[in-house]
């Protein structure tokens, strides 16, 4: 039987790792603190991920994408999130929520339409579910689309929305958005893609001051009797809350995969400062308290990734039906990546407070992830309402 | 235009300090080393990728061959990424161990793989990492007959490849020669530069981007998904009628001491020379 390699499955993978890991160091390590200090997102590099043909990583090939697995979304998540976790986020806003969104639930004809340019960079895209009002009661969403004629009428506000803005004052291009058609119960959503230009599309505010995940822009946008073309509708009226769980799945993944990226960078920066690091008269890893904080910090990053990686692996991305587990990684993941940034910034000590050595930027970045994709709390809610109805673990 | 690109996999040099020699320092052992294209290799593959394409319309209008003779089974890891950054073919040569593939053995080599693939050029890397002997290119010209160009900077056709005009710099300057193909060359880190091939296919005006710490461009996914299909031919030492048979021996490796690790300061330039002389006795 030959070696089993949870992480680079095949060939491919380990390609497709190396490749994003030298693009990675080269361009996007470099511009990283900056942007950070600055909050702003880097278009021209994120229009290179078109280039290396990562913007479309599980879209089908015929509509621009590379038609890979759930594995290879986590690889580019997990790489590009070692060295800037928010440029990653606003990758996962488009190549995710977006682009997999729409080519797992769209027409043919809306496919052709929007995933070339989304899949080579030329469009900015990303998802709107999240209100001002309606966070993990995702449900409880109050945008309304009302049919007139060969139009919906889109009424409402949404909240968080990463690549909503591509600056200050510029609105992203396309955009999948989640509103209830006039009528329908609590769980009848429907979607809607909407464009930058179609009237009463607006940007209500860029979201400024973040604590982490500066390099990505988040948004408020507003929709006042925006008028949608019926054929922008995604699927039939009210199937739209199963296009949302299953797209969630593949969400928290990759989410899991970033904070896999942000704890192997964490554990590299600390292990590195001890063995180098003199304290009495001693590298800084022979400390016992210090052992503790690499040797548990890497043993938590390696669990989190098997964990993460066995459950990609399993994934269909057409099929719902992996919650109890896509919610684990996360759940577990997340705060682990914030844990370990955490150890890593304590083993520098006043060097790790400051942005210079990385780990205070992936320290505010990590905790995003507890908050952005599903709360942690909201994982624990739905695990243990799913592990309720089993009698037995397989 | 054809052209084989031969690459060799090497310790990576930026984990240089894994390198260990075995207990009676007659060779250099590989356990535990990460194997990476080797860098010189890699910038003579950029070259070619350059040499046969049209960079404006990102279209190939030649065909790369790599050929990596590889100790043990054949390992293709490399060829892989080759294919994966454009390249056509690959072919492997499964030889030997590492101490049995000294330069003219692989010279030996490459030129029964020319007699077979017919390129129009060999373009190699200048030396390989590891041995830094710098001999295997020249040596292949001379078993081919063939003229060879060694540390071009520069290299420009526009007859797809039947005759070249190559720079190279030199102590004195820039040398400009005029060559006629085939020719093997091997190439400088100078070759990288935005604007140093021109193949009469890309426009003279287009701008190559910086490759900054890269030594080639990186692969793109779908080349990647595309490399799946491409050949990759084993060729054998039978097939290519060469035997193994070094013609250097090495006597003895020895690691570099290890750095103390302690650091003085001085005062005054006066004192710096005085030390440098009577301590560290390097003046």
């Amino acid at each position: 039987m030959p070696e089993l390699d949870l992480f680079n499955p095949t060939p491919e993978h380990a390609q497709l790792r190396e490749m994003v890991r030298r693009f990675a160091e080269s361009e996007v390590e470099p511009q990283a603190l900056e942007h950070d200090r600055t909050e702003t997102f880097n278009v021209a590099l994120f229009r290179k991920l078109g280039e290396l043909g990562l913007l479309g990583i599980t879209a089908q090939e015929e509509f621009g994408g590379t038609g890979l697995d759930p594995v290879a979304a986590c690889i580019v998540h997990e790489e590009l999130s070692a060295v800037d976790p928010g440029f990653t986020l606003a990758y996962l806003a488009h190549s995710m929520l977006f682009v997999n969104n729409l080519a797992q639930n769209g027409s043919d004809a809306q496919r052709k339409k929007y995933l070339p340019a989304a899949c080579s960079g030329e469009a900015i895209c990303g998802m709107c579910m999240s209100e001002p009002d309606a966070g993990t009661d995702v449900l409880g969403m109050r945008t309304t689309a009302k049919r007139d004629g060969d139009h919906y009428v889109l009424d409402g506000a949404k909240m968080w929305i990463t690549n909503g803005a591509i600056s200050k004052t510029e609105l992203g291009d396309t955009f999948l958005v989640y509103a209830r058609v006039e009528g329908a119960g609590r769980s009848e959503l429907s979607m809607f893609i909407v464009e930058k230009g179609m009237a009463g599309f607006s940007l209500g505010q860029k979201i400024e001051d973040k604590l982490g995940m500066r390099a990505s822009t988040t948004a408020e946008l507003v929709f006042e009797g925006c008028r949608v073309p019926v054929e922008n509708r995604v699927g039939e009226e009210g199937t739209a809350t199963l296009h949302m769980m299953r797209n969630l799945e593949i969400e928290r993944v990759t989410l899991a995969a970033m904070s896999l990226g942000i704890a192997r960078r964490s554990v590299e920066v600390m292990n590195e400062y001890a063995r180098d690091r003199k304290s009495f008269g001693e590298p800084l890893n022979r400390f016992g308290q210090i052992q503790r904080h690499i040797a548990e910090s890497y043993a938590e990053y390696m669990a989190g990734r098997a964990y993460t990686y066995l459950i990609a692996s399993q994934m269909d991305l057409a099929k719902p039906g992996q919650r109890l587990d896509t919610d684990g990684v996360k759940l577990f993941c997340s705060t682990m990546g914030k844990n370990v940034a955490d150890r890593a910034i304590q083993v520098l000590g006043g060097y790790g407070y400051t942005g210079e050595y990385r780990v205070e930027r992936l320290w505010r970045d990590a905790k995003l992830l507890e908050i952005g994709g599903g709360t942690i709390e909201a994982h624990q809610k739905n695990m243990t309402r799913d592990l309720s109805r089993l009698e037995k673990l397989k | 235009m054809k052209i084989l690109v031969p690459i060799k996999r090497v310790a990576d040099p930026a984990n240089a300090n894994k390198v260990k020699v075995d207990d009676d320092a007659t060779k250099v052992t590989s356990e535990g080393l990460e194997w990476v294209m080797n860098p010189f290799d890699e910038w003579s593959l950029e070259a070619a990728l350059r040499l046969t394409e049209n960079a404006a319309e990102k279209a190939r209008v030649g065909e790369i061959v790599v050929v990596s003779i590889t100790p043990g089974e054949g390992d293709t890891d490399h060829i892989r990424e080759a294919l994966g950054k454009g390249a056509e073919r690959g072919i492997v040569v499964p030889a030997g161990t590492d101490e049995q593939l000294d330069a003219s053995v692989v010279a030996k080599i490459l030129a029964a793989v020319v007699k077979k693939e017919e390129p129009d050029v060999v373009l190699m890397g200048k030396q390989a990492a590891d041995g830094d002997s710098a001999v295997a290119g020249t040596k292949l010209a001379e078993l081919l007959e063939w003229p060879v160009v060694n540390y071009a900077t520069n290299i420009a056709t526009s007859d797809e490849g039947k005759t070249f005009e190559v720079k190279r710099e030199l102590d004195i300057g820039v040398q400009t020669l005029k060559v006629e193909g085939p020719v093997v060359f091997t190439s400088s880190d100078r070759i990288l530069r935005p604007d140093s091939i021109k193949n009469g296919v890309t426009p003279d005006d287009f701008e190559y981007a910086d490759l900054g710490d890269l030594n080639s461009r990186l692969s793109n996914l779908k080349n990647i998904m595309a490399a799946r299909k491409k050949p990759i031919d084993t060729m054998t030492l039978d097939d290519l009628g060469v035997e193994l048979g070094v013609g250097t021996e090495y006597v003895k490796f020895t690691l570099p001491q290890g750095r103390s690790g302690s650091a003085e300061f001085v005062e005054t330039v006066d004192e710096l020379v005085q030390k440098l002389q009577t301590e560290a006795k390097v003046l």
